[in-house]
């Protein structure tokens, strides 16, 4: 296991540096100057030009470049944003927790309704049953989340009057950032109208998060699912089932467990596709977060916004890929044999 | 002397006539693949099938809604968007740009894939580490990610969905195939042809893509579902097709200014896109349930 672990510690520096490769490669084809694109200063004075130029070896060749480049990079600076020309690394710290607010949120809809009824849908033999939850998932599978999340909030936002279809927050409330969470920071607020802060952000989370997890919703069902019914047929169950255990102990106790290991798998797959989708949530329902400000980002070609923001997604994206590999492995010792017989 | 009869049935069906038969056998599948040749004929035809150019406007006939609605005319058969240009004209125009271009982006990854993953597959120790992992888990960044970076260097536009909707998609396919082909790399028959003599080129071709290909026809079929969301949700955040284009996701982009007043604009290039890919996946499901006893 340490030499497994030892290897996917290796795959995420090795992919880190080939993205920023790629980056480096691509800031020097941003159609602006290369010292601009850098670092953000758009009309930069004698001595902040000499400093761009020491800090990003630009006299030197290109290997030199790229090394003063990943330095910078990895040291946390990630320039000044072009438009509000703070530096990039506090708007995307910003950022991030709100993202990971929606992503949560959505993230535990789809799994503590998708299992549940994935499991149902594997145990009942009732056709009906069985041919309108595949219908349905299928169904949400395939619909476009942007025009999903127009229609959600045309209908509970406009038609119904329920639910706010922008923000995170009434404005009416001035929550002091703490831990960026906007759920948490509501109940640390220290002020009469707490709960009703908190119910206000209750509220705005409902609409953006069931819309972007309709998509994961529909992956853990169908692969629940899939797994639980080949699991049932398994000789341990028959095992299980003749020395006279209940059915609910059964699927709890015996066939669950294994049935989540490929969800769990194929959660880390849709890793990309789940984040693509959270951005476009995100600028559907005007929620801060990392997806509107790059998508502003690149409205308004803020070039250093763009480069640190992909930087610190992807990055973000490769590690918990990897982690979910790393988990899966250690959690389904089938594919630890497949580690040792590998060279 | 008459012939013997082994079986009871006089024809034994090949392995393609059982899939097909299975495939047939799901009626669900069987609609989806009307739907597909549907699509593939709208998408050719299309523009000579639409009764309006896709840009013509009708200052008579802004923000008609659909013909059954009350106010609706049949002329304007699925109503008219602000600049009164004719909405089933420009789905029709905007069939080839959506799903022409989601078959196009399909076809140009899917080789680019092949070649990686099947060298990379048949590849052993660090080399096919180095290409499938790192690939893999660079190319695991989002593509919206990558349509961010190729918008800033070659600025918004059709031709720049292509690359990076491609980009996005080549590595699924090595995924793909780079598993299926170490799978069967370790099976017995292999190492059968491979004691018979046979050099790396003959197993890889002769002996381990026969058992390759339900695979990638799968992995196609996704392929084609997720292009055609990521090129309608790039048109629908204005990096990809522009303005006036019909594609199908900036017609919805087009119509938001007016989704309170009218939102048929909105609604109708939505459900066309949803149409279109439950169509796909409709014949993915179809496909998958009719290969998988054989590639079990």
């Amino acid at each position: 296991m340490g030499r497994y672990l030892v290897r996917r510690l290796n795959l995420f520096i090795a992919t880190t540096i080939a993205l920023i490769t790629v980056l480096f490669i691509t800031t020097g084809h941003f159609p602006v100057e290369r010292p601009y694109a850098l670092s953000g200063i758009a009309a930069p004075t004698s001595t902040q030009l000499q400093n761009i130029t020491d800090n990003y070896q630009l006299n030197g060749n290109q290997l030199q470049q790229f090394i003063a480049y990943a330095q910078t990079r990895l040291g946390g600076d990630l320039g000044l944003s072009v438009t509000s020309q703070r530096p990039v690394i506090e708007e995307l710290t910003q950022a991030l927790p709100a993202s990971f607010e929606l992503a949560i949120v959505a993230g535990l809809i789809a799994v503590l309704l998708g299992v549940p009824l994935g499991v149902l849908a594997s145990l009942s033999k009732n056709k009906v049953t069985q041919h309108s939850i595949m219908a349905i998932t299928l169904t949400g599978y395939s619909i476009p989340v942007f025009w999903l999340g127009l229609t959600l909030s045309l209908w509970f936002g406009v038609e119904l009057g329920w639910l706010p279809v922008s923000g995170r927050i009434n404005l009416l409330y001035e929550i002091p950032p703490v831990t960026g969470f906007m759920l948490i920071d509501t109940l640390l607020w220290d002020s009469v109208y707490r709960v009703s802060a908190f119910k206000d952000a209750v509220f705005h989370i409902i609409l953006p998060s069931i819309t972007l997890a309709v998509l994961p919703f529909t992956v853990v069902v169908r692969i629940t699912r899939s797994a639980m019914l080949t699991i049932m047929e398994q000789p341990y169950i028959k095992a299980a089932e003749a020395r006279g255990l209940h059915t609910g102990t059964i699927v709890l106790r015996h066939a669950l467990p294994n049935a989540l290991i490929p969800v769990l798998k194929n959660m880390g797959l849709m890793l990309g596709t789940f984040a693509s989708y959270a951005m476009i949530v995100e600028v559907i329902f005007s929620r801060q977060g990392v997806g509107s400000w790059l998508v502003s980002g690149i409205y308004q070609r803020d070039y250093t916004v763009i480069q640190g923001g992909v930087l610190g997604v992807a990055m973000i994206i490769i590690f918990f890929s990897i982690l979910i590999e790393v988990l899966h492995t250690a959690y389904n010792p089938l594919s630890r044999k497949e580690i040792y017989a590998a060279n | 002397m008459p012939r013997i009869r082994i079986y009871q049935e006089d024809h034994i069906p090949s392995p393609m006539q059982k899939v097909w038969q299975a495939f047939a056998d799901n009626p669900f599948a069987l609609m989806g693949l009307w739907a597909v040749f549907c699509l593939l004929t709208l998408a050719v035809f299309g523009p000579w099938i639409a009764p309006f150019s896709p840009e013509q406007q009708d200052p008579l006939a802004l923000l008609l809604p659909p013909s059954w609605d009350a106010s609706g005319t049949v002329e304007h058969f699925l109503g008219t968007d602000d600049l009164g240009r004719d909405i089933f004209s420009r789905l029709l125009h905007g069939a080839h740009l959506t799903f022409g271009m989601a078959l196009a982006i399909v076809l140009a990854s899917l080789v680019v894939g092949f070649v990686i993953g099947s060298i990379s597959g048949m590849m052993k120790g660090l080399k096919s580490s180095i290409l499938s992992h790192l690939l893999d888990a660079l190319l695991s960044i989002p593509s919206l990610l990558l349509a961010i970076l190729v918008v800033a260097i070659m600025g918004p536009g059709l031709d720049n969905v292509f690359w990076a909707v491609g980009i996005a998609l080549t590595p699924q396919f090595v995924r793909a195939i780079h598993q299926a082909v170490h799978e069967e790399l370790q099976k017995d028959y292999v190492t059968a042809a491979k004691l018979d003599g046979a050099n790396s080129i003959q197993v890889f071709w002769y002996v381990i893509m026969p058992n390759v290909w339900e695979t990638v026809i799968i992995q196609t079929t996704l392929a084609i579902s997720a292009a055609i969301l990521d090129i309608a949700a790039l048109g629908f955040l204005n990096l990809g097709a522009q303005a006036p284009s019909p594609e199908w996701g900036a017609m919805v982009s087009q119509g938001l200014d007016n989704l309170l007043t009218a939102p048929w604009t909105v609604t109708i290039p939505g459900v066309a896109i949803l149409c279109s890919v439950l169509a796909i996946n409709l014949v993915g499901d179809g496909l998958r349930s009719a290969l998988s006893p054989i590639r079990n």
